[in-house]
């Protein structure tokens, strides 16, 4: 039932770097997909990882859920995470849950 | 009142497949009633979160010896949109397991002023949706219901 299209993700790794991009919908239907990919790309500790969203057009709170996760994860590595290029409806997202300044890559707090 | 609101109902099983579809059937309503883009986005992720609930929550705790599989009836979620002149209300029901959903809607929490280790993501969903709407009432007896108000802005007349 689900369309092949509704989301997809793609890696790219560049030296130092690993940018994940998010495309189309990131809801309850399509988290599993996130989450799986999600699991071993938190484990790169010798990189940053980095989600660029320039291409999702939705998320709600399944997807900032499993943001929640990621930014723990990475911080519990002391390994460097980020989100980037994020749409402005996504944006107010973000800032109403509070999950803002856990994306910038700098943490808010060091505990 | 002598003008009925006019009402759109739709049932969709309960299964996250289907909550694009509710997102669908709102942006075709609430578009129709002349409901700013930004407002239709702020409704789509509120309504979705209440969807999202229901369909969590649809088989709910089994009672012991029974099995999963094998529901009389496949569990559905209720979306009934109500409009109004001056406002829409979106209400998502469903007939699953009642969790104590007023207790939760009070405990809807966001991340503001929490250190990296206490971060959770239980709590956003309801947030959200109080967040996003001018008005969400959550009631549970047999099953749960959500029932969220937009007002509609006037922004394109004089007030």
């Amino acid at each position: 039932m689900k369309s092949p299209d509704k989301f997809y993700l793609r890696t790219e790794n560049q030296e130092g770097r690993c940018t994940v991009f998010l495309n189309g919908e990131l809801d309850l239907e399509t988290a599993s997909q996130m989450r799986a990919a999600m699991s071993t790309l938190v484990e790169l500790s010798d990189r940053e990882l980095v989600l660029n969203l320039r291409d999702l057009r939705y998320i709600d709170s399944t997807g900032i859920g499993i943001l929640v996760s990621v930014v723990r994860a990475r911080h519990a590595k002391s390994a460097p995470f980020l989100v980037e290029a994020i749409p402005p409806n996504i944006r107010k997202l973000f800032d109403m849950t509070g999950i803002s300044p856990f994306l910038s890559g700098s943490s808010p707090s060091s505990n | 009142m002598l003008i009925k609101d006019d009402i759109i109902t739709i049932f969709v099983p309960a299964a996250a497949e289907y909550v694009d579809l509710a997102r669908l059937t709102l942006y075709g309503v609430a578009s129709k009633m002349g409901f700013s883009f930004e407002e239709i986005e702020d409704m789509k992720v509120a309504l979705s979160e209440a969807c999202n609930n229901a369909v969590l929550h649809a088989y709910g705790d089994l009672p012991e010896g029974t099995t999963f599989s094998a529901p009389d009836e496949q569990p559905r979620v209720e979306i009934r949109f109500i409009k109004r002149a001056d406002s829409l209300s979106i209400v998502v029901k469903d007939d699953g397991s009642s969790f104590d959903a007023a207790a939760v809607a009070r405990n809807a929490e966001s991340l503001h002023g929490k250190a990296v280790h206490e971060l959770e993501a239980g709590g956003l969903g309801l947030y959200l949706m109080q967040a996003l709407m001018d008005q969400v009432e959550v009631s549970s007896g047999s099953g749960t219901q959500v029932m969220m108000t937009k007002r509609l802005s006037k922004s394109g007349e004089w007030a």
